[in-house]
C-alpha cells in the first residue's frame, strides 16, 4: 500500500505541473523536485511503463533519446520521455509523474529516459531500466564528471544486473561497462573513416584495465574511439553485433549489418558521432523487437532537432549552426574536426562563448584539441564571451595563425566582427545554455548576408 | 636543457597536458623526455634539469606510487640537489604519507616525502578557485578534486591563499614545497595561465626566458587577476 506521503507528493507535483503549464513554462524539473522533496522514495513508488529504456553516456544522449522517441511515436507506441527537459533525478520524476495516474501507474507503454551519468545512483535503484544504451564514455566537464574511471564506477555501481546493455564496441571504456550484465549487445562502425592519431593524453584508456599492459590500437578514429587490444592478455574491443558497413553520401543512405542481414537506412547526418548515434538507436530498437520496416520508414522522416544543428542560406552566405557542448573537451574537438574536414575553403568559425564561464575553469579549452582548427580551410576564427582571451591563448598554443583570430568579450557580437568579404561559409558553435545568444548571432548573419546580396 | 615529463599519457587530465606544451614553446631548444608509465624514468640514472607530472585518475595514482616507490631515495636525492619538479592537481599527493580512498575502501602508503595524509572521496567533488601569493607573485588557478590533504604544511606550503582555500577547507596554505619540488592542487594549464610563475619556475633551472606568447598570456592573466580580486565572484562552485 502506498504511503500518504506519496499521494501528497503526487498531488503537489501535479498541481505545480498544471500551474507551470498554464504559465507557459516547460515544467520539466520543478514538479519532480517538489515530489522528491516531499517523498524521497517517490520514484520507487511509481509503477513505470512496461518497458524502460535508459539512455546514458557522455555525448549523444539527447540525440539518441530524441531519435528513439520520434521513431517509437511514429510506430504508434505511447512514450514517456524527458528529452526536452532535465536528465537528473527530478527531471526523470517529472516526466514519469506527468504520464502517470494519481496512484502512480504509468499511462504509457515505453519510457525513454535520458539519464545523466552521475544521476545513475539516484535513479536506477528506483527505476530499473530494461535496456540501457550507452554511446560513449569520454572526458566531460572536469568539475562535474572528473574522469572516465569515475563515471564508469558510478554507472557500474548503479545499473541493475538484469538490465540488457547496448554498448558502443568501438569505445573500450563504454564497452567495459556493467561487466556483470550478461545480456550485452554491441554496435560499431565498420566503415573506412579517416583515422586520426590522437595524442595519448587525449585518450581515456591507454593501459589494459585487467593487466596494466599497453593497449595496441588497430586503429583510432578519434580520442580512444577505435579498435584496441591488450598487448599482453585477451582484453580487446568486442566484436559489434550491429555494424554500419557503408556510407553512400550521394544517395543519402547507409548500410547496416546484423545477424547476417544487410539493411539500408536514410542518412540523416554524416557526422561520425551521429553515425554511432544511429547505429546504437537501430541496435536498441531491433533488440526490443521493432522490424526493419518500422525503423527504416521512421528514419526517412526523422531529423536532428534544429537547436542542435541547422543549416541555412542568406544571400551568398551559408550559415551552419552547430551545438558544441561547452565544458566538454571531446564534444568540442569533434565539432572542430567535423567543420575542418567538411569540403570548402575560407570557412569562418564563430564561438558563442558561455557567459557563465566568468568564474568557471577554462581548463577544458586546454584539454580540447584546438589543433583541428589549425586547418587551411578555416580563414577566420572568432572567439566571443568573457573567456575569449583564454581561447586566443589556447589557439596560439595550438599553432593557429593569430591573423585569423578576432576576439570580443560580448557573446552576441560574433557577426559584428566577422569580415564577410573573406568568408562565405560560416559555422556558429554554441553551448546548450547559449541558444538564445546564438540565435541573435544567426539573425545578424542572415541580415548581413541578405544586405550583401542586395548591394 | 633536459626536461622530463612523467607519464603524460595518463597524467595529463584537465588540460595539464598543455603545461609541457607551453614549456616546449617557451624553451624551443630544450630536450623533452616523455616517460611512459611502462618505462624507467630518465631521472632514475640521470639528472634532468626539470621534471613535471600532471593530474591523473585515482587508479593511475596508485600505479604511479607503486612505480615510484622503489625510486624514493633517488627522488629525495634530486630534491636535495634542487632540481625543479612541478606536480599539479592530485599528482603531488603521491608524496604524502598515505592516501585513503574512502569510496573504494582502499588505504595505501604514499612516498612519505611530506608528513601529510590524503582523503579521497568520490562522492564529494570540490570545485574552487584560488588566488594565492608565492614569493611576491600572484598565482591564479582552479581546483577540481575528490581529495584533501591533512596535516601541518605551515613550513612547507606553496601558496598563501588570498582567496580560496589551502590543502583543506580549514587551511589557507595551499600545496607543498620542499626545495624546488613544488606540489599544487591547482590543476590544468597553470603555466600558460600564470606566465610570470612559468618564468620563475624555469628560472629555478638557471634559465632566464620570457614565457611563450607572453603578450596574450599576460592579457589573459591580468583579466583573471582582476576577476579573482572581485569580491562578487564566488570562489567555490558546483
Amino acid at each position: 500500500m502506498k504511503k500518504v506521503r506519496f499521494f501528497f507528493a503526487m498531488l503537489s507535483a501535479r498541481f505545480l505541473l498544471y500551474v507551470l503549464k498554464l504559465l507557459g513554462r516547460n515544467a520539466t524539473f520543478l514538479p519532480g523536485k517538489i515530489a522528491l522533496k516531499i517523498d524521497k522514495d517517490f520514484l520507487g513508488e511509481l509503477t513505470p511503463p512496461k518497458t524502460v529504456i535508459a539512455v546514458t553516456g557522455t555525448n549523444g544522449k539527447t540525440t539518441v533519446s530524441n531519435l528513439l522517441n520520434s521513431i517509437l511515436l511514429k510506430n504508434n507506441y505511447t512514450v514517456t520521455n524527458n528529452s526536452l527537459g532535465s536528465n537528473v533525478q527530478a527531471g526523470v520524476a517529472t516526466a514519469l509523474l506527468a504520464d502517470s495516474t494519481f496512484t502512480g501507474k504509468a499511462k504509457k507503454e515505453i519510457a525513454v529516459l535520458e539519464v545523466d551519468e552521475r544521476s545513475s545512483l539516484r535513479i536506477y535503484p528506483y527505476i530499473k531500466p530494461d535496456y540501457l544504451i550507452c554511446n560513449n564514455i569520454m572526458r566531460d566537464s572536469l568539475a562535474r564528471n572528473a574522469h572516465t574511471e569515475f563515471i564508469s564506477y558510478i554507472i557500474n555501481k548503479s545499473v541493475p544486473s538484469t538490465t540488457k546493455v547496448i554498448l558502443n564496441a568501438d569505445d573500450l571504456v563504454c564497452a567495459s561497462l556493467a561487466p556483470d550484465n550478461c545480456e550485452r549487445v554491441y554496435f560499431g562502425l565498420g566503415i573506412d573513416t579517416q583515422h586520426e592519431e590522437a595524442p595519448s593524453y587525449l585518450q581515456d584508456i591507454v593501459y589494459c584495465p585487467d593487466c596494466g599492459a599497453s593497449l595496441t590500437p588497430e586503429y583510432i578514429r578519434y580520442s580512444h574511439i577505435g579498435r584496441l587490444h591488450c598487448s599482453n592478455c585477451s582484453f580487446s574491443s568486442p566484436e559489434p553485433d550491429f555494424v554500419i558497413t557503408q556510407i553512400d553520401r550521394e544517395n543519402n543512405a547507409f548500410t547496416l549489418q546484423h545477424h547476417g542481414k544487410s539493411e539500408q537506412y536514410n542518412l540523416i547526418n554524416d557526422n561520425i558521432v551521429n553515425l554511432y548515434n544511429f547505429c546504437g538507436v537501430i541496435a536498441l530498437l531491433t533488440t526490443i523487437g521493432l522490424s526493419y520496416e518500422q525503423i527504416s520508414s521512421a528514419f526517412e522522416s526523422t531529423k536532428i532537432v534544429k537547436t542542435r544543428y541547422d543549416k541555412l542560406s542568406a544571400g551568398k552566405l551559408t550559415i551552419t549552426m552547430q551545438l558544441s557542448k561547452g565544458q566538454n573537451p571531446t564534444a568540442c574537438a569533434r565539432c572542430f574536426s567535423y567543420v575542418a574536414k567538411l569540403p570548402g575553403k575560407n570557412k569562418a568559425i564563430i564561438f558563442v562563448g558561455d557567459d557563465f564561464e566568468a568564474s568557471e575553469s577554462p581548463c577544458w579549452f586546454f584539454d580540447s584539441n584546438y589543433s583541428y582548427l589549425n586547418d587551411a580551410s578555416i580563414n577566420q576564427i572568432i572567439f566571443t564571451g568573457p573567456r575569449s582571451k583564454d581561447q586566443y591563448l589556447r589557439a596560439q598554443i595550438a599553432g593557429i595563425d593569430t591573423d585569423k583570430i578576432r576576439i570580443s568579450c560580448d557573446s552576441k557580437s560574433g557577426a559584428d566582427i566577422l569580415d564577410i568579404e573573406k568568408s562565405m561559409d560560416i559555422y556558429v558553435l554554441y553551448g546548450p545554455y547559449m541558444v538564445k545568444e546564438a540565435n541573435i548571432v544567426k539573425q545578424k548573419l542572415i541580415q548581413l548576408g541578405n544586405e550583401e546580396s542586395v548591394s | 636543457m633536459i626536461i622530463e615529463i612523467l607519464f603524460q599519457e595518463v597524467c595529463g587530465l584537465y588540460g595539464d597536458s598543455q603545461n609541457p606544451t607551453y614549456l616546449q614553446a617557451t624553451l624551443p631548444d630544450a630536450q623533452f623526455i616523455f616517460t611512459k608509465l611502462t618505462d624507467t624514468p630518465y631521472f632514475f640514472d640521470h639528472d634532468p634539469d626539470m621534471i613535471y607530472i600532471g593530474c591523473m585518475s585515482e587508479r593511475t595514482q596508485r600505479r604511479v606510487i607503486e612505480k615510484l616507490r622503489p625510486m624514493k631515495e633517488r627522488l629525495l636525492e634530486l630534491i636535495d640537489k634542487g632540481i625543479p619538479f612541478l606536480a599539479t592537481g592530485n599528482a603531488g599527493e603521491i608524496f604524502a604519507k598515505h592516501i585513503t580512498y574512502v569510496s573504494e575502501n582502499i588505504k595505501i602508503d604514499g612516498l612519505g616525502i611530506f608528513d601529510l595524509t590524503v582523503n579521497t572521496d568520490y562522492f564529494h567533488r570540490y570545485n574552487a578557485m584560488v588566488l594565492g601569493e608565492f614569493e611576491n607573485l600572484k598565482i591564479v588557478g582552479f581546483r577540481s578534486q575528490f581529495s584533501f590533504l591533512y596535516g601541518d604544511n605551515s613550513d612547507s606550503y606553496f601558496l598563501r591563499c588570498i582567496r580560496g582555500e589551502g590543502i583543506n577547507t580549514k587551511s589557507m596554505l595551499e600545496g607543498m614545497r620542499k626545495n624546488n619540488l613544488i606540489c599544487t592542487q591547482l590543476l590544468g594549464p597553470i603555466l600558460p595561465l600564470n606566465p610570470l610563475f612559468c618564468e620563475y619556475f624555469i628560472g629555478l633551472a638557471g634559465k632566464t626566458v620570457q614565457a611563450a606568447y607572453r603578450e596574450s598570456a599576460m592579457q589573459a592573466y591580468t583579466q583573471r587577476l582582476e576577476e579573482f580580486t572581485n569580491p562578487k565572484i564566488p570562489f567555490k562552485h558546483d
